[in-house]
């Protein structure tokens, strides 16, 4: 892993087509502006982890209770 | 084909109607072939099911269902894969989680799962947009 320090207004290029912009920097958070070819997908880690531990939840167990439910 | 499904019995089905996940689902990144079929006596619910483990599938639910006017962009990257020419291919599911309290029951609006159903070829996709949630209660009191 790189661990890099970059200051307000650095960027960083991730392979041929990836930039990184520092964009404004505050007490406790960084802005960010990301140019990326629109191939590529970018997510907010926490959203990808809430989603995958909600399939988790959502894989079935007992169907059961399905058949009493009607609109 | 046969599948014998560990909570819905013995399924038959044909090659074609195997939907392949290229990225998998999050969470289930190594499981890529999936079937539908409907929960039994429910019209409303159906059943993702992978074939690549008998143990695992999900309810899932059309979102119109809950939300008639339901809407989300579509980028040019998953139109292009799961290879949408149009509208009328594209079919959308948002997976159920159960619980004993109806009114615990959710489903997840941010992350629809977009299946082409021609080509039979899904993915599901995250919706950033701030209008949905991941735990949409399914039932209004």
């Amino acid at each position: 892993m790189l661990v890099i320090t970059r200051k307000k207004g650095d960027a960083i290029l991730l392979g041929d087509n990836i930039e990184i912009t520092v964009v404004k920097v505050e007490e406790g958070s960084v802005k960010l502006a990301i140019s990326a070819p629109k191939d590529v997908t970018i997510l907010r880690k926490e959203l990808y982890c809430e989603v995958t531990e909600e399939n988790k939840n959502a894989t079935i167990s007992d169907v059961s209770m399905l058949k009493n439910i009607k609109k | 084909m046969k599948i014998h499904t560990k909570y819905h019995g013995v399924r038959e089905y044909n090659e074609d109607d195997v939907i392949t996940f290229k990225r998998g689902i999050p969470g289930f990144e190594e499981l890529k072939k999936f079937i539908i079929f409907q929960v039994e006596d429910n019209e409303v619910f159906n059943i993702l099911h992978s074939i690549e483990n008998e143990d695992l599938g999900f309810v899932v639910v059309s979102p119109f269902y809950v939300m008639e006017d339901y809407e989300f962009h579509l980028t040019d990257r998953v139109i292009e894969e799961l290879k949408i020419k149009s509208p009328e291919d594209a079919l959308v599911l948002n997976t159920v989680t159960l619980s004993s309290k109806l009114e615990d029951v959710t489903t997840n609006l941010q992350a629809p799962i977009i299946i082409n159903i021609k080509e039979k070829l899904g993915e599901q996709i995250i919706v950033d947009n701030g209008k949905y949630k991941i735990k949409h209660p399914l039932f209004k009191e």
